[in-house]
């Protein structure tokens, strides 16, 4: 499905055809961010400017283009991280990081039933205590910080983190081993 | 900070947890503790790991795209 397809929805207010659509644009938009990554908290931009992208939406105006409302993403998110840049004062903004949204090679990534079919496999056999935190940070999806997780977990904070840790490490040798590539970030 | 200490602040910041922002962004606490290129590790792994989650997902959404969502229906309320 093309991402404009949920426009309509969107711009009627539907909050659930706004996540699907940003199941499909996240990556492309966080992928824009990425020169940013060293000044400034590349997830807070990210969500901030996707909700300021819902509160645009009803006058969203396609300029006949594909893929109007990711683009117009792109936008928000780099002019959002540009002034986060100077309200931090974290270095000078430079020219490249004011390039046109248009312009940048960021295209949506379609959901692989292979790649879904190795991480389930791989979770699968992780060990109780570090699926215990994965399988924590994915039900909670960020409502609260991981402090108040460890506790739901009757666990300590470091306790907790050294678990999510272990999870990963164990995913990422796992994915290695089936030869997928996004194992090499985790790791 | 030993290394093992610097991993774990990478992967707290990896959370989709965020503060609601009132006037400014509210950061995770631990990105500010982090240097440039551990915070650039942090993206980095939040990018993989996003995909991942997307993957176990039966509607293929991340945890920062639930949490967008969820803020959403919350601020209609």
């Amino acid at each position: 499905m093309n991402l404009d397809d949920y426009l309509p929805a969107i711009v009627a207010g539907d909050a659930d055809a706004f996540g699907r659509w940003l199941a499909g644009a996240e990556p492309s938009v966080r992928d824009s961010l990425r020169s940013f990554a060293r000044v400034v908290d590349v997830e807070a931009v990210l969500q901030e400017a996707m909700l300021r992208v819902w509160q645009v939406a009803p006058r969203f105006a396609s300029d006949g283009k594909p893929d109007g409302l990711r683009r117009l993403a792109v936008r928000i998110a780099r002019n959002l991280a540009v002034s986060e840049l100077r309200r931090t004062r974290a270095r000078p903004v430079e020219p490249a990081d004011l390039d046109d949204a248009d312009e940048l090679a960021v295209a949506a990534i379609a959901p692989d039933p292979l790649l879904r079919a190795a991480v389930a496999d791989c979770r699968d056999k992780l060990p109780p205590k570090p699926r215990f935190a994965l399988d924590a940070r994915l039900a909670n999806a960020g409502a609260t910080d991981d402090r108040e997780l460890a506790d739901e977990l009757g666990m300590r904070l470091n306790t907790f983190l050294q678990n999510f840790t272990r999870a990963r490490q164990l995913l990422a040798d796992c994915l290695h081993k089936k030869g997928i590539a996004i194992g090499e970030e985790l790791g | 900070m030993t290394p093992e200490q610097i991993e774990l602040l990478v992967d707290q910041v990896t959370t989709a947890h965020r503060p609601a922002s009132v006037d400014e962004l509210r950061y995770a606490p631990a990105w500010h503790d982090l240097a440039p290129a551990d915070r650039e590790r942090a993206y980095d792994r939040t990018r993989a790991l996003r995909a991942l989650e997307a993957a176990l997902d039966p509607d293929g959404q991340s945890t920062t795209t639930r949490a967008i969502v969820n803020r959403i229906k919350n601020l209609a309320r």
